[in-house]
């Protein structure tokens, strides 16, 4: 009985995995899943640091794009902008679906970090800048050296939550037909009609990957935390 | 060195300054008291444009700050600023703390910014914090620091704005007494306060403000010692 039990959870490990290299699905879909979450960061950093810095200005129309952009991202969900943008906004533009899947994400995280970035730098003391500015150091000088820094020991736990957020969002690039780590394993179960070890492997990877982020995040933010 | 003229300055619907004639000379130290309230702060913040006047104007050296507002960073190089709270930057040592505008706004060498930074910090009995984070200061060694920071600009005036009132009492002295060394050296001080001993001591002229004007001004004896009118009369009994 128990040996039989075992005998059929390594066929179906050797099924969903070891046969025709079957793991490759789970492997090729991780590193688009990596790559997809890290180009999506990198756009989501630079434009929400825009964003961000067009709502602290408040000035005129730039404030209102930045208020629109943030309603319109954050009150509709991340998979029907993806569709969207793929099926819809740069439908005929020709571009690869990997890119298109890296601007929708990098545009979603634009708006989070943009909400994130704002609270950091509103937390810094207004006496910061002035002290900057009595210096004589320039409005851009003070942000560069004194403000900016602070901020980002301010955000960095915020923002590293961001991005594990978006490296499981990434898990909806499938349905733009992007072979994702999530993907992989639904072919997987789909080829060996067995449900159960691929999503399972697809859980613990995820689970892996997020992990690894957290304690490499933890480990900057002490780093960080020196005049503290 | 400083001249201003019929400054006035509102938040709001509050008006704050109501039209401040004063003139500041090279050299000279002048104390700003008056009850809480009465402008002291806006009145000094206004002098390096910390705060933008509504109306009136500023000449400093000779040159219009309201005419001249594209060169504000290079005209707030000539005037350092203290603050209450310090606001020392947390996230950089206390050298850094003070070569950092030297070498961003003045171009200066990394070697010679800390050149003048530890002579400095000697002036203020500090040398040996020159690593350390400013968490791990006292009230009074921070203060001093922010002063060393100040003059690390080379300015022509130093601002005090209640360079004392976030002290512990038993700081003040400290602190004080850079501030005198600083007088006596030939500094052009404007210092708001509370510290009537000090202003007593080292001023050369006092301003007493209330309700946005400068309400009654001379020397510190003739302010202490006979004031003229009744408002300073009735302030000074409070709090001498």
């Amino acid at each position: 009985m128990f040996d039989e039990l075992i005998r059929s959870f390594s066929d179906m490990i050797y099924l969903a995995l070891i046969k025709e290299d079957r793991f490759n699905f789970l492997v090729n879909g991780f590193v688009v899943s990596v790559q997809l979450t890290l180009s999506a960061a990198l756009i989501g950093v630079a434009l929400g640091l825009i964003i961000a810095i067009f709502k602290i200005r408040n000035k005129g129309a730039t404030a209102s794009f930045a208020n629109a952009y943030i309603t319109v991202i954050r009150g509709t969900p991340a998979v029907v902008q993806l569709t969207v943008i793929y099926f819809v906004v740069l439908a005929k533009s020709g571009l690869p679906a990997m890119l298109i899947a890296a601007i929708a994400f990098g545009l979603n995280s634009a708006a989070y970090v943009a909400e994130i970035v704002r609270g950091g730098i509103m937390a810094v003391d207004k006496g910061q800048t002035e002290a900057g500015r009595s210096l004589g150091l320039s409005s851009f000088q003070t942000m560069r050296y004194i403000v900016i820094p602070q901020a980002v020991k301010n955000v960095l736990p915020a923002l590293g939550n961001e991005f594990i957020v978006l490296l499981k969002e990434t898990s909806i690039a499938g349905y733009i037909s992007i072979v994702d780590l999530n993907k992989g394993g639904q072919h997987i179960s789909s080829i060996t009609y067995n449900g159960m070890v691929a999503p399972l492997c697809v859980a613990y990877i995820y689970l892996l990957m997020t992990t690894t982020m957290a304690s490499a995040l933890d480990r900057l933010e002490r780093r960080m935390r020196a005049g503290d | 060195m400083i001249s201003v003229t019929n400054l006035y300055k509102s938040f709001g619907k509050l008006d704050v300054l109501k039209g401040i004639d004063a003139e500041i000379r090279r050299g000279e130290v002048v104390c700003v008291i008056g009850p809480s309230g009465s402008g002291k702060s806006t009145f000094l913040r206004c002098l390096n444009f910390l705060e933008e006047p509504d109306k009136g104007d500023i000449v400093l050296d000779g040159v219009s700050m309201t005419e001249h507002k594209k060169d504000i960073d290079r005209l707030r190089q000539k005037a350092g600023m203290v603050f209450q709270q310090f606001n020392l930057f947390p996230n950089l040592t206390v050298i850094d703390n003070i070569t950092l505008a030297p070498m961003k706004a003045l171009r200066m060498s990394a070697k010679q910014a800390e050149e003048n930074a530890m002579r400095l910090l000697s002036r203020v009995g500090l040398e040996e914090k020159a690593t350390a984070y400013p968490n791990r200061l006292s009230g009074g060694q921070k203060q001093r620091v922010a002063i060393a920071r100040a003059l690390a600009m080379n300015p022509e005036i130093m601002l005090f704005d209640e360079p004392t009132s976030a002290l512990d009492p038993e700081m003040v002295g400290e602190v004080l007494d850079v501030m005198k060394e600083l007088a006596k050296s030939g500094m052009t001080m404007v210092v708001v306060t509370h510290e009537m001993g000090f202003a007593r001591e080292a001023a050369d002229r006092v301003l007493y403000m209330d309700e946005g004007i400068i309400y009654e001004q001379g020397t510190p004896a003739e302010v202490f010692l006979n004031p003229k009118k009744p408002r300073t009369k009735e302030f000074l009994s409070k709090v001498l």
